[in-house]
């Protein structure tokens, strides 16, 4: 009977896991029904010992029964029984599901054909179980099912699933497993098992299976736990982020302690490729360089900049013909037509962002992507870019200077999202906003005047060493340093830009690379962010603050409306065309720019990927050993400290309990001078136990500390000080156990030492390494401190939920 | 010579006196101090002493020796199998004069009382023996007269020649504090006996020592040592592992727990010190429990003496400051 609830409780743990998918808990509530539909009909089925090939369908019959009443009630006969109409109504609502599936981003809404779709899910889901674990008697198999369901929210989602809802989960699948085996161990009758008897039980009868459970559950429990905690532990498990974006999130490793947003990470992951190695190579209709952007960051929280999760339309497809115009682009500006075909490399993995030249137009790819609206940025939640090949029409804004001089303020909605800045923002950075912007009237002229302050006038130079993990690392870089890479520059010029109320965002992906026989070609170290500034009328605009050429981000440019001549009023557009990549720009050089002097690459690489990919293995092996060493180096730490702490309670020199010439309350000195002393002794001959201990000088139970003493000083061959001081340690802990009073002792600091050097005098070179770098004391409290764990575990075991056992059987 | 000691229940006189006395029986058994001291211990606890022998090793000199260097009415009772319990005890007889019934005191009136080869009387002086000196009184024609205090008695009993002797049954063997077996002494111990004993016995030169009060300050002191909770509790271990022990048919009683810590006290107090320690407990298993014991059939079967088992309990029951680690 125990067996298909808690097949029943396992399906039911498992599908909490699918609560991130949806909004709202309608979905729960129904299938929680189901579930106790499927569970009573296997309960039944058990009680009434119905063949176990009756069962599925039974159940099923009962699902169906189920969802027509909770779906379908209305066209059903007396509100259960089954009718055509019924049948269709809940045909209908299936494929109503399936299509808002398709239409829906995740977390969808708790709509009646999606409740119906999950529903009948975690139904069979149920029926499997149920017929795995109590049919067939395979309660581990019946975790393949529970798997699939576990599954589902793993793959749909971007964030991790919540820690409790793997314990549940495993907690779920573990009831059902030790339902299991208590079915069988009680068919087996009497077990023999031989286990240590916690200390505070009394022996159970031999009879009693509990025995088997309880190491069952250690195991389990053990397992839940490790399986949670180790993960967190190791260091290379941790999600590293490629970009230590944010402010000054740190070296060029990229190993910050700044949380990242999700598509920031993935970037990391997405491009795990082999240094030097190429992301993507792509052909423009005019031949020139184009900047690809991937994720664009909107919120800027005082340490770092993340993003604001896209919502990407069924109806935006990119198949569906045009994307929505560029937000803030008026019709005004002039436009350049240009036609991008981008083919992402194979290696590149689970790339989910497509890169694209901004503002994309049409896209002509295939798969299911769809764009932000707000952003333009391009995703899917079920294709990757890797190895796609893609084409993009983009009407890149070409505005004259005089037009955005001239360009009206931002719409309220791009002000409420592109201007917040934390409140605690240093009010020095917003003077050197203003400082640096001084000359400039309109907002244009101080975007110009800003990118001009770190490119030029600032004194600030480019480098991937740079220090600083904190929320001051904005102002370390702005106000002090003066140093750093893309990051901090693209960062710090949105931030003072907002400061100037000038929308900003910040936009990560790749420059234009280089060109390699007529084809761009952009790889890992061409990963690069740059602000984006919002203007009326010409939409979003990219800036380059960031140091380009060889003393800075390679393949940098800067796009033409940003040049200060502009300034001087040359009205119209600046003819200056974009630089290409310096390095890699020759076409002859062919195959030699795929070779890229590595150190090159140091200083131009702008993104701390290189870095990133030279150090992985080894350095992560290294971590890894690093990390191991020191878990070795824990016995010796904590015998270290417990014998620093003993040292000073046995050096303390215990106060002779002497008559108090003032009249204090008679014994309090005594008292106090006895609790020292006890302390004292305890310490020095729990110093000198431990002292054996690790010198592998056994000690028997039976031998009292005068015999100990007695038999070191003989067995040892102490001379006659070692001797004098053993027995006098061994005399003050005899008096201190059984003597009416403990009596004063002097300092024992000199005794324990001296009795130290004794008997590491005769103890050998191994043993005395070994008792300070693997103390077998500490060992054995370490191992204790294990059994009083355990004791705990078994205490969690003896918690019964279950009703007293009926003997009726 | 009269001694005039100051009586004191204080430790260090009690260490000197038991010192005196201990030389004085030392002049006469020579090299079996650890006898000697054990004597001393079962004296001032207050015990009766079993000493179990071959004949000739000095059982019977030893409790001389110590009947006469205390200053006390000491008798000797030759134990014969047609002894009477009134031989012992003493006998009420009509006094013509008086007309009445006078209690005549038996040799059991003395505050020292050697019994020598226990064995060789009826069980029925024997017992009377033994419910004087679990009693500490005489109960005769329905009289009862108390014995003086210290009483000990110092039973010898001869384990060979078997034919005509009652060995002591279990339940009398209990009522001895400790027993204790002389052995034969060191050569050098044996010559030097040659060389003093040849000419005259020095038992007859012994002095006194020490007085009936001063013993009776002794005991009082001893009752004063103070026993820990932890050693009351690893005597009752010791005790415990006795009876539970697959070796031992009979384990030890309760009455031996109660000797055996009282043996300890006074163990600790000829040590010097007021306050017993686990070695006091694990020197006195031996002599204060073996006597008690029976072997199981198996460990006959293997010869394991009670006094081989003890020595293993010993070894495995932890003190109590192991156990409190």
């Amino acid at each position: 009977m125990r067996l298909p609830v808690m097949s029943g409780v396992a399906t039911g743990a498992v599908a909490i896991a699918l609560h991130s998918l949806f909004q709202g808990g309608a979905w729960f509530w129904t299938s929680l029904g189901i579930i106790l539909v499927v569970t009573g009909i296997g309960v039944l089925a058990t009680r009434y010992t119905l063949p176990y090939w009756l069962v599925p369908p039974a159940q099923l019959t009962a699902v169906w029964i189920y969802l027509t009443a909770v779906f379908a009630g209305s066209q059903a006969w007396a509100l259960v029984v089954p009718t055509k109409d019924s049948v269709l109504r809940l045909a209908e609502l299936a494929a109503d599901g399936f299509t808002d599936i398709q239409r829906f981003a995740v977390p969808v809404p708790s709509t009646s054909g999606i409740t119906l779709l999950t529903c009948s899910g975690v139904g069979l889901v149920a029926i499997c179980v149920d017929f795995l674990a109590v049919r067939l008697r395979r309660a581990a198999l019946a975790g393949l099912p529970l798997l699939s369901l576990f599954v589902v929210p793993a793959s749909f989602l971007d964030d991790p699933l919540g820690w409790w809802v793997v314990v549940l989960g495993a907690l779920g699948f573990l009831g059902l497993l030790v339902a299991d085996g208590r079915e069988r161990v009680g068919h087996w009758g009497r077990t023999v098992l031989v286990r240590r008897a916690p200390s505070f039980v009394a022996p159970r009868p031999a009879d009693d299976p509990s025995a088997l459970r309880l190491s069952g559950k250690r195991v389990g429990f053990t397992a839940i736990a490790l399986a949670i905690l180790l993960p967190a532990l190791l260091p290379t498990l941790e999600p590293d982020p490629l970009f230590g974006f944010g402010v000054g999130s740190g070296k060029g490793g990229g190993g910050s302690a700044i949380s990242f947003p999700n598509p920031v990470a993935n970037l990391r992951r997405e491009l795990e490729l082999p240094a030097n190695s190429t992301v993507l190579t792509y052909l423009t209709s005019d031949n020139s360089p184009r900047y690809l952007r991937l994720y664009s960051l909107d919120v800027f929280d005082g340490e770092q900049w993340t993003m604001t999760k896209p919502v990407g339309r069924a109806e935006d497809r990119t198949s569906a013909g045009p994307l929505p115009s560029a937000p803030g682009q008026g019709p005004g500006v002039p436009t350049a037509q240009v036609t991008t075909r981008i083919t992402v490399s194979e290696e590149v993995r689970d790339l989910s962002f497509l890169p694209l030249p901004y503002p994309p137009g049409t896209i002509r790819i295939d798969g299911d992507w769809r764009p932000d609206r707000e952003t333009l940025m391009v995703f899917s939640h079920s294709d990757t870019a890797g190895g796609a090949s893609y084409e993009v029409v983009s009407a890149e804004p070409r505005p004259t200077a005089a037009m955005l001089k001239a360009a009206g303020p931002a719409p309220e909605a791009v002000r409420e999202r592109y201007l917040p800045l934390p409140d605690g923002l240093p009010s020095e950075i917003r003077r050197l906003a203003e400082e640096v912007t001084g000359e400039g009237t309109t907002p244009y002229e101080k975007a110009i005047l800003l990118q001009e302050f770190f490119t030029t006038k600032g004194g600030f130079t480019y480098s991937l060493a740079t220090q600083g993990h904190d929320g001051s690392a904005l102002a370390d870089f702005l106000l002090r340093s003066r140093s750093g890479y893309c990051e901090q520059f693209a960062a710090s010029m949105a931030v003072l830009a907002r400061v100037l109320g000038i929308p900003s965002r910040v936009a990560i992906g790749y420059t234009g690379g280089g060109s390699v026989s007529g084809r761009w070609n952009v790889r890992t170290h061409d990963s690069h962010a740059w602000p984006e500034l919002y203007f009326e009328g010409a939409g979003w605009l990219r800036f380059e603050p960031t140091p380009s050429g060889p003393v800075g981000q390679a393949s940098g440019s800067r796009p033409p409306y940003t040049y200060p001549e502009v300034l001087t009023d040359r009205g119209d557009e600046p003819s200056a065309a974009p630089s290409a990549g310096s390095t890699g720009a020759d076409p002859s050089s062919g195959p030699s720019a795929a070779r890229r002097n590595p150190a090159l690459d140091r200083d131009f690489g702008g993104v701390p990927l290189a870095a990133d990919e030279g150090v992985p293995t080894a350095a992560k092996a290294g971590i890894g050993a690093a990390f191991a060493l020191l878990g070795l180096l824990i016995p010796a730490l904590l015998g270290c400290v417990t014998r620093q702490r003993r040292r000073r309670v046995y050096a303390r020199q215990a106060v002779p309990p002497l008559t108090p010439s003032v009249p204090e309350p008679a014994g309090v000195t005594a008292v106090r001078a006895e609790h020292g002393t006890a302390a004292a002794v305890s310490a020095a001959w729990a110093d000198l136990d431990d002292a054996l201990c690790d010198y592998g000088m056994a000690r028997e139970p039976s031998e009292s500390p005068r015999a100990l003493a007695r038999r070191l000083a003989r067995q040892y061959g102490f001379d006659a000080e070692a001797a004098a001081a053993v027995t006098r340690i061994a005399a003050a802990v005899e008096r201190l156990l059984f003597a009416r009073t403990p009596g004063a002792t002097g300092p024992m600091s000199e005794d324990v030492r001296r009795v130290r050097r004794a008997l590491a005098a005769t103890a050998s070179r191994g043993r005395r390494i070994r008792a300070v770098l693997l103390p077998p004391s500490t060992l054995l409290r370490i191992r204790a401190a294990g059994a009083r764990m355990l004791d705990g575990f078994d205490r969690l075991g003896n918690i019964r939920l279950r009703l007293p056992a009926r003997r009726d059987a | 010579m009269a001694v005039t000691h100051d009586v004191s229940p204080r430790l260090d006189d009690l260490v000197a006196t038991a010192h005196r006395i201990r030389e004085a029986i030392e002049s006469v058994i020579e090299g079996k101090s650890d006898v000697i001291r054990l004597t001393l211990t079962v004296l001032l606890a207050e015990g009766h002493l079993l000493i179990e022998d071959v004949p000739g090793v000095g059982k019977t000199m030893l409790a001389k020796a110590l009947a006469r260097s205390i200053d006390c009415p000491v008798r000797r009772v030759q134990f014969t199998p047609d002894l009477l319990p009134s031989d012992i005890t003493g006998v009420s007889a009509y006094n013509q004069q008086t007309r009445e019934f006078e209690f005549k005191p038996g040799p059991v009136f003395a505050n020292i009382v050697v019994g020598d080869e226990i064995n060789r009387a009826s069980p029925k002086t024997q017992s009377a023996l033994l419910e004087c000196m679990e009693e500490h009184q005489v109960t005769v024609d329905g009289t009862t007269y108390a014995l003086d205090a210290p009483f000990m008695v110092i039973a010898t009993q001869n384990p060979i020649e078997m034919e005509g002797t009652y060995p002591l049954p279990e339940a009398q063997r209990d009522r001895f504090t400790a027993r204790i077996a002389m052995g034969y002494p060191e050569p050098a111990a044996e010559l030097e006996m040659l060389d003093v004993h040849g000419a005259t016995s020095p038992i007859d030169k012994l002095e006194p020592v020490a007085t009936t009060a001063e013993v009776r300050a002794l005991i009082e002191a001893v009752r004063a040592v103070y026993v820990s909770q932890p050693i009351k509790k690893y005597a009752i271990d010791l005790v415990t592992a006795t009876r539970h022990s697959p070796d031992l048919r009979l384990g030890a009683s309760p009455r031996s727990t109660l000797q055996l810590v009282r043996a300890a006290r006074a163990h600790a107090a000829l040590a010097g010190r007021d306050y017993v320690i686990p070695d006091d407990l694990q020197e006195l298993c031996l002599p204060v429990l073996a006597h008690r014991l029976l072997p199981s059939v198996e460990a006959q079967g293997q010869r394991r003496l009670p006094e081989q088992v003890i020595a293993d309990l010993v070894r495995r029951v932890p003190v109590p400051e192991a156990q409190a680690r």
